[in-house]
């Protein structure tokens, strides 16, 4: 009993002596990894983890319908995704789609945030009401513009295809439009959201510095081109970052309007993810397509970085 | 012993016995009731389909409860939620839900994973009960049988059925046709761009909607899915033929929108009144009559789908069946067989059609008079019904596979950009590797 008394307290004696002291600094330090402890936690297990499982799915034959017979295949999906010419045809769909809707929403809502830029009861009351489209959902939103373009007997798509605007299969039904039509919709609903992002940074941008253009005399479409547009860059570049993101991933909207048809003219990358992963319950193909896919969203904002980088040296430079 | 004496004691003898057996009686008439009162209290909840039948379905329930004290929340899902929440279920083991309304193409899959309780048993033992006899021998194979397993039981039957435009028909000075060939070329002749009338429509949407209207129709030409050893024969020839006659159709006879309808817009275009020609589920038949859904009340007629001249009627059936999940406990299971006896014997599942369900399993329903004196088209499902197939959409475990092959080849010549038979070989050449 007494030996184990000794011995307790030898041991506790030397830790004591082998403690590193703690010092304020590391008081702080360890206060601060506590801090982002929940934050690095939460990135672990809701994005990098289940990001390493589709990795490690997507080597694997696994279908949910044949859960035992499981087999490693190493790259065989990736194999097969590429041999397939309709999932080319998609990734480049997707690509399309994407750049054509972004830079449309840019556009568009740089046009818009201008307009609404002087803050009066009537902008205000504007902005609330253009946001509306954001606010429905994407389903819906294909669904209502499905009934209103169709050549048929649409509200729209009727009156289009009498007159010759679309072609008697209508817009949604004609693989040469189909995707512009998409394009379109897409913009109808987000055009709002990078409105309200661009404004934000509009209302931050110095007032000194645009006053003080005004009183040397810059013209309107000097002060956009010199002083609004570069100093509106990081804003931007946010919003195409935003918006890609979103727009590689497009599903609702095709879904419910063209199902990827008419032959492929609207097939993207995340309808060949569902279908694989919900319709056939194959998950390593699913898994598969959902890795190619982050690559492409990396892909596309790596090259807006390089794009807002380049332009905002060129405005430096000036 | 006198015989006063004895006749005392026969008396005796004889209330004893009729003690023991109105005792016995109260045993087992206590023993049923306390059967169903065993599970008072429990709940059941039921995934089903969004379907015509599901919202009646969901307001019978209170009757299930009144009976068993058995709660059944039913909850009412668009088709592909319902098949990912129920994949989902039953290989993650959630228990989310005890009973699955299932279609009548899942039969394979769910016969190859084992997911729902086999049924043979329990239906042999409640045959009587149930009523077997009663039930449509297509119904009861097509919607939930998979080589001998009982999988689901029959819940909703339908049939496909030709609805077609009497006036335009009567104006041409047409009969209604009783042949493929006939049904072909009266759709061209009624066919008047000019009026906006067209002859003919079917889905065409890229995907299972023009997948499945075309896997119809070319089993009525003639064609076929798989070969006699249950092989994909996508590209033999009467398929091929029948596409090409599909194609044709499309583009001189249907509506020009209609290369992206899916079952919705196809059904549109027949009730604004610009088709003369839909095949169609019977399921949708009562609505054609109703003026807050249609715009031709009165002038449309319900005929069986013509098939192809020389070749053997073939009327194609389809529905949902109603399945236990497995991995719900025994009680749960139990009670989940009592409410698919409940929801399919023949007085409750007259009263889901009375109140517009719309499917049809009992022979006694179709040939019942107050059905059919609101759905008078009911003789015209009982003999697609007698004689119907539901196989014409192969129910294999490769089913998803296939239709997804064909809804991509078969739009893809509706659109105009690949010939029938380039198409088909190259979707053959996809589905042989699933086999």
């Amino acid at each position: 009993m007494g030996k184990q008394i000794e011995l307790s307290r030898e041991s506790s004696g030397s830790l004591i002596s082998t403690k590193p002291v703690m010092t304020f600094a590391r008081y702080r330090r360890l206060f601060l990894v506590l801090l982002c402890a929940p934050a690095f936690v939460y990135v672990l297990a809701v994005a990098v983890w289940p990001l390493l499982q589709g990795v490690y799915f997507s080597l694997y034959e696994y279908n949910l319908m044949r859960p035992a017979s499981r087999a490693f295949v190493g790259l065989q999906n990736y194999r097969d995704f590429w041999a397939d010419e309709a999932a080319r045809g998609a990734i480049i769909t997707t690509s399309i789609f994407t750049f054509s809707a972004v830079t449309l929403e840019l556009i568009l809502g740089l046009g818009l945030a201008l307009l609404l830029w002087r803050d009066s009861v009537f902008e205000r009351a504007l902005l609330a009401l253009l946001l509306i489209p954001v606010t429905v959902t994407p389903v819906a939103v294909g669904l209502i513009f499905r009934a209103l373009l169709a050549p048929d007997f649409g509200v729209l798509g009727y009156y289009f295809a009498e007159w010759g605007l679309s072609g008697p299969r209508g817009f949604l039904g004609n693989p040469a439009t189909a995707l512009w039509t998409l394009v379109a919709i897409d913009a109808w609903e987000w055009t709002p959201l990078v409105t309200l992002i661009l404004l934000a940074g509009l209302k931050s941008l110095p007032t000194d510095i645009l006053e003080a253009a005004e009183a040397d005399g810059a013209t309107l479409a000097q002060r956009f081109r010199l002083i609004i547009l570069p100093m509106l860059l990081p804003t931007i570049f946010l919003a195409a970052v935003l918006r890609s993101m979103d727009a590689f991933k497009v599903f609702d909207i095709i879904f419910a309007t063209t199902n990827g048809g008419p032959g492929d003219a609207t097939n993207t990358m995340m309808l060949f993810a569902v279908k694989e992963g919900l319709q056939f319950f194959n998950i390593g193909r699913a898994s598969t397509v959902a890795n190619l896919m982050i690559v492409c969203i990396a892909l596309f904002s790596v090259a807006f970085v390089i794009l807002i980088r380049g332009a905002d040296r060129k405005a430096n430079e000036r | 012993m006198t015989a006063r004496q004895g006749g005392a004691r026969i008396k005796r003898r004889l209330m004893f016995a009729l003690e023991i057996a109105i005792a016995v009686s109260a045993i087992v008439s206590g023993s049923v009731q306390a059967q169903v009162k065993s599970f008072e209290g429990l709940t059941l909840k039921l995934a089903s389909q969004n379907d015509q039948f599901a919202a009646v379905l969901a307001d019978l329930t209170p009757e299930f409860k009144q009976a068993t004290g058995v709660t059944v929340k039913v909850d009412i899902l668009s088709y592909p939620d319902l098949l990912t929440k129920m994949t989902a279920d039953f290989v993650g083991h959630t228990k989310s839900y005890d009973l699955y309304t299932t279609d009548i193409v899942w039969a394979g899959q769910l016969a190859a994973s084992g997911s729902t309780v086999v049924l043979n048993d329990l239906i042999k033992r409640d045959a009587a009960e149930i009523k077997v006899d009663d039930i449509y021998p297509v119904l009861m194979n097509a919607l939930g049988n998979f080589k001998g397993k009982q999988v689901a039981f029959p819940f909703a039957g339908y049939a496909n059925i030709l609805a077609y435009r009497k006036d335009l028909y009567e104006q041409a000075g047409l009969q209604p046709p009783s042949t493929m060939e006939d049904l072909v070329a009266a759709a061209y002749r009624l066919t008047d761009p000019t009026k906006h009338i067209y002859g003919f429509v079917a889905n065409g949407q890229k995907g299972p909607a023009v997948a499945q209207d075309w896997m119809q129709y070319n089993k009525q030409m003639g064609g076929d899915i798989l070969d006699k050893d249950g092989k994909p024969a996508l590209n033999s020839a009467a398929n091929i033929k029948s596409l090409t006659v599909y194609k044709d159709l499309f583009q001189k006879a249907a509506p020009p929108g209609a290369v992206d309808y899916d079952w919705d817009g196809r059904e549109t275009s027949f009730r604004q009144g610009i088709v003369a020609n839909m095949q169609t589920w019977s399921i949708g038949a009562a609505g054609y009559s109703d003026p807050s859904q249609s715009k031709v009340v009165g002038k449309v007629g319900i005929i069986v789908a013509p098939p192809g001249k020389g070749l053997p009627k073939y009327y194609g059936v389809g529905g949902w069946g109603l399945a236990i999940n497995k991995d719900i406990d025994q009680k749960q299971q139990e009670a989940a067989w009592l409410f698919i006896k409940w929801a399919t014997s023949p007085s409750v599942h007259k009263e889901l059609n009375e109140k517009g369900g719309g499917s049809y399993i009992r022979i006694s329903e179709t040939h019942d008079p107050d059905l059919l004196k609101k759905y008078p088209f009911l003789p015209v499902i009982d003999e697609s019904l007698v004689n119907g197939d539901g196989d014409y959409r192969p129910r294999i475990p490769q089913y998803p596979q296939i239709q997804d092959i064909l809804g991509d080849a078969v739009n893809a010549v509706l659109v105009g950009n690949v010939e029938p038979q380039k198409a088909l070989d190259e979707a053959q050449a996809k589905a042989a590797r699933l086999f």
